[in-house]
């Protein structure tokens, strides 16, 4: 029998059930670490550090949890938030601004595929409009969801994501039919 | 220029399953001890209020009268039938023991998720 979310969350309350939290992060381990490096940019240890980090939140904050929202979208908000203090910590400290990442990012890679294409192309979008197409087209969030997660109004995210599929179909042009 | 059900799906199926690979095992390693009371003194709670139990009852049943009329009692009880009732409280305490033990093993409580 699989134990649901809820379930779990409930043994770690009341027992402080290591096992049930341990269970809660094997299944919610991938989706967090690969919203962490659409967020990082593909940068695979700063994601499972943050990862990490916010696991740890989630933990020491569960009695804050009150299961309004599905255990997976308060996860979200807690890494969500761990990339963002650490967005700015980097930034106060090294001085790298968005646009100075983006430069930094290889644009001579060759990709054979659509998916690498698209994999690029996602990873050049402005943060705000990557958030929530990872989120929503991603992870299938909704878009209320989603607006939780990111703590900016509904209609923002809606925007977010149409500009941001605009700009992906824009530069994947060479993909569509002839 | 590209449609948005074929992007949509590109979108879906760009997601890989990341494979564990130890992160769990990590994260719980750094979890904060659990917040539970020493062993001793769960053993002297448990102790003292089965002495406390025990002496409202000696004291309540009059010096443990009601003791000696039931061991007086159960020494006329044929010999079958204390044999039986033995058996029953072992048969009880015996699954309460059970009960106790598969809650507090996870491995054994979560046997039935395991994937053979």
């Amino acid at each position: 029998m699989e134990l649901t979310d809820a379930d779990l969350v409930a043994r770690v309350l009341a027992d402080d059930d290591q096992h049930a939290f341990g269970e809660l992060v094997r299944q919610h381990q991938s989706s967090v670490r690969g919203l962490l490096r659409q967020l990082t940019r593909t940068d695979l240890a700063l994601a499972d550090d943050l990862a990490q980090e916010a696991f740890l939140r989630a933990y020491k904050n569960i009695r804050n949890f009150r299961g309004e929202a599905r255990f997976s979208t308060w996860l979200y908000r807690i890494a969500y938030n761990c990339f963002r203090e650490d967005a700015r910590r980097r930034k106060e400290l090294v001085g790298v601004d968005e646009a100075q990442m983006q430069a930094e990012q290889d644009p001579q890679t060759v990709d054979p595929g659509l998916r690498h294409d698209l994999m690029h192309a996602l990873s050049l979008l402005p943060l705000h409009e990557r958030s929530a197409i990872v989120l929503c087209c991603q992870n299938g969030l909704s878009h209320d969801e989603a607006a939780r997660v990111l703590d900016i109004p509904l209609g923002t995210v809606k925007t977010n994501v149409l500009r941001g599929r605009e700009k992906l179909k824009r530069t994947l042009a060479a993909w569509g039919p002839n | 220029m590209i449609d948005d059900e074929t992007l949509d799906r590109q979108l879906r199926e760009a997601v890989p399953y990341i494979n564990d690979h130890g992160f769990t095992a990590r994260v719980i390693a750094r979890l904060p001890g659990a917040r539970r009371e020493p062993q001793w003194l769960r053993a002297m709670i448990v102790v003292g209020l089965a002495l406390l139990g025990a002496g409202m009852a000696y004291f309540l049943s009059g010096g443990g009268s009601l003791v000696r009329q039931g061991v007086v009692q159960m020494a006329d009880f044929p010999i079958w039938l204390l044999l039986v009732f033995a058996f029953g409280c072992g048969l009880v305490v015996g699954a309460f023991a059970v009960i106790v033990a598969i809650r507090k093993t996870p491995e054994v409580r979560d046997l039935t998720r395991l994937d053979f």
